[in-house]
């Protein structure tokens, strides 16, 4: 028989018996709208816990440091340090996938304005490095190298907020809850915290230790010139000063800052795609260097979300399993009164394949239709959830592989559930065509 | 063993396993019949002809001997190489003439044909030349349910031809059927077969029916007992007098 007309003659014989052809397909409708139902939430919550860490920070940057954990098999493992120098960095550059390198210059000191001070955590990067790594000021501009005396730099999102007085702890907020320190206020820089905190000062000062002190740390005049995004948490926190005016000052206070030219903590590496994190990663973890990157909480989330999706798939699963025990009844139910009718076509040379094939196809037309119709459902439901589910966080997210999954497997299910009923119809005997009732 | 032999039944035994009894429907059957050879199988119920008529159509398996029909062995094969057989060389008419209720005349004749994979409007014009040949032309649009008995027959025996079979089996094709229609049926296929050179195989218990063919093959108990050549009757004598019979022993195998 043509493929054309065992598909015209399945569809006749369903269309025959169209009550329960469309009761049947209505179990195969609730049982594929379950399935999707409960998958698309599950691919809500991956959607959304993907979504919250990359909030975060950049899912396309790897934080390379000089430290990194060997584990050595039987759940111990040592950590080794491989330095991270200005080789290093070129090498990195010449990874494919990355597209930028930047090491983090960063120093700690504190900064004084008036009778206040706060600690800051203080990145020097280049115009260019902010470009790539997506540095973003919420006002200003990019601190640049500023004058013979004074040194430019933006604050932190959160730098003015946190003046306070060294002496009694208060914090610089007037009554209104504005800081009273601003960026028009006069700042210095210091790296050596005695010429903030007396208390430390006067304790030097009584020291009869003999040892020789290290002198006091210089002031160095600031001059704010923007402040930094908030919603960038992958910089928000620090004050960013000019590259080469920062490894200046952090070599002049090398007694404060430990600061060993050349040689960094930690190096940042921009990739171009987010598919290139885990080659990138690889490569420099096959250096020696310790690595990190978002992709890897992220992994750590989804698997941890999979059995969630398991658990609604499963849920889902078992409604589909129910309407595929109703197809192999229908058909059943159909063989058995069509055994007269099946032994004639077998006397007038119908194949036993295409016997089957008739069948096959009959449930591939539940399916298909179930499926088609559970889809089409399942969206309407998708809809309803998202509109009820808006506050509580949860989603429900119908991407195009599980819609044409779904009437796909729904097919496969149809079929997997016509495949005995076929194959009873297929070897049942001719003489029932002889036979008069 | 004559030089056109079609059909060739040797020793062929069947028996039925009722609970621990076994049952013979045929007891060794011999029997020979010719291409172009028109025979009517006739017997009483139980004599096994419908047996005879369902293992020479592949429906049923015979329990020891051979039956060959053109050159093929029909024991050796499976299932689905009968029915491929069937598809080929075979029409088949049924006495309840199993039509397909929810098609009309025409798409009942041409299903045969879509069972080999022809397509639409090829078969429905086959379709359409048997069912003229049968005398429904007028009916062709017609359901089984909106025909008379002896018009549905004639749908089944165009149904049996429109594959062009070699061999066409009928099962008591006037079994549903008055007398006057039986006559008029047992016509058309007779004149059809008999212009298209076919051979017929037909079993029935009414010896009128049977002497239509020109072989009447006499089963008892399982066995044939008597094969006897009939002079092609004399339309005008057909439906009251007794055929023309002459009794031979020709192709009683010993």
């Amino acid at each position: 028989m043509r493929i054309s007309d065992i598909l015209s003659t399945a569809f006749l014989n369903l269309w025959r018996r169209k009550m329960r052809a469309f009761l049947t397909v209505l179990g195969m409708v609730i049982g594929v709208a379950s399935i999707v139902v409960m998958v698309s939430l599950g691919i809500g919550i991956r959607q959304a816990t993907v979504e919250s860490f990359a909030g975060t920070g950049s899912l396309t940057t790897i934080r390379v440091s000089s430290w990194s954990y060997v584990s050595s098999g039987n759940g111990g493992g040592s950590s080794r340090q491989k330095e991270l120098n200005k080789k290093a960095i070129s090498e990195f550059k010449r990874i494919s996938g990355v597209e930028a390198v930047m090491p983090l210059v960063e120093t700690y000191g504190m900064i004084k304005s008036g009778n206040y001070a706060t600690d800051a955590s203080i990145l020097g990067v280049t115009k260019e490095q902010a470009e790539q790594f997506g540095i973003t000021l919420s006002q200003g501009t990019m601190p640049g190298s500023g004058g013979s005396t004074t040194y430019e730099i933006a604050l932190g999102a959160w730098t003015l907020q946190n003046f306070y007085d060294p002496d009694t702890y208060r914090q610089a907020i007037d009554k209104n809850g504005n800081p009273k320190v601003t960026t028009d206020s006069r700042m210095q820089l210091t790296f050596d915290y005695r010429n903030i905190y007396r208390q430390a000062l006067i304790a030097m000062d009584n020291d009869d230790s003999g040892e020789e002190q290290t002198p006091l740390g210089s002031f160095y005049k600031l001059r704010v010139t923007g402040i930094m995004d908030q919603d960038n948490n992958d910089f928000s926190y620090y004050c960013i000063m000019d590259a080469t005016q920062l490894e200046k000052l952090a070599k002049a206070n090398k007694d404060f800052t430990n600061f060993e030219s050349g040689s960094y903590n930690t190096v940042l590496v921009k990739v171009s795609n987010i598919e290139d994190v885990k080659p990138v990663k690889t490569a420099i973890t096959e250096m020696g260097y310790g690595t990190y990157s978002l992709q890897d909480a992220v992994e750590m989330a989804e698997e941890s979300t999979k059995n969630v999706q398991y658990l609604l798939g499963a849920i889902g699963g078992v409604a589909l399993l129910v309407a595929a025990i109703g197809i192999m009844n229908t058909m059943m139910m159909s063989i058995f009164e069509r055994t007269k009718e099946i032994g004639i076509i077998k006397v007038l040379g119908c194949r036993m394949d295409n016997i089957a094939g008739l069948f096959l196809a009959e449930s591939a037309y539940i399916g298909f239709f179930g499926g088609a119709l559970g889809l089409g459902l399942s969206f309407g439901i998708s809809v309803l959830l998202n509109q009820l589910l808006a506050s509580s966080g949860l989603r429900s997210i119908i991407p195009a592989y599980l819609a044409f999954g779904a009437v796909g497997f729904s097919i496969i299910v149809a079929l997997a559930a016509g495949m005995y009923p076929a194959i009873r119809a297929m070897k049942l005997s001719p003489l029932a065509a002889i036979r008069n009732e | 063993m004559q030089e056109n032999t079609l059909i060739d039944v040797r020793n062929v035994k069947k028996i039925y396993r009722v609970g621990t009894v076994g049952i013979q429907a045929l007891r060794g059957a011999d029997l020979q019949i010719a291409s172009g050879d028109i025979c009517s199988v006739i017997g009483r119920s139980g004599s096994g002809k419908s047996t005879l008529l369902n293992v020479l159509a592949g429906l049923e398996k015979v329990t020891s001997g051979e039956i060959v029909i053109s050159g093929k062995h029909l024991e050796r094969m499976t299932q689905a190489e009968l029915i491929v057989f069937r598809q080929l060389h075979i029409g088949f008419i049924f006495q309840s003439f199993n039509l397909m209720p929810y098609y009309t005349a025409l798409e009942n004749v041409a299903l045969p044909l879509s069972f080999r994979g022809v397509p639409q409007i090829a078969r429905l014009r086959q379709a359409k030349r048997m069912l003229e040949l049968v005398g429904l032309e007028t009916h062709m649009k017609h359901k089984p349910g909106e025909l008379s008995g002896g018009q549905q027959q004639r749908v089944g025996i165009a149904r049996a031809l429109v594959t062009n079979p070699q061999i066409v089996f009928a099962d008591e094709p006037t079994g549903n059927l008055d007398s006057n229609t039986s006559d008029e049926v047992m016509r058309v296929i007779i004149d059809i077969l008999r212009e298209q050179k076919k051979t017929l195989v037909m079993v029935t218990h009414d010896s009128h029916i049977a002497s239509f063919g020109d072989k009447v093959i006499h089963l008892l108990d399982g066995r044939i007992t008597d094969v006897a050549l009939n002079e092609p009757a004399p339309k005008e004598l057909t439906t009251q007098n007794e055929p023309n019979v002459r009794e031979t022993e020709v192709n009683l195998d010993a």
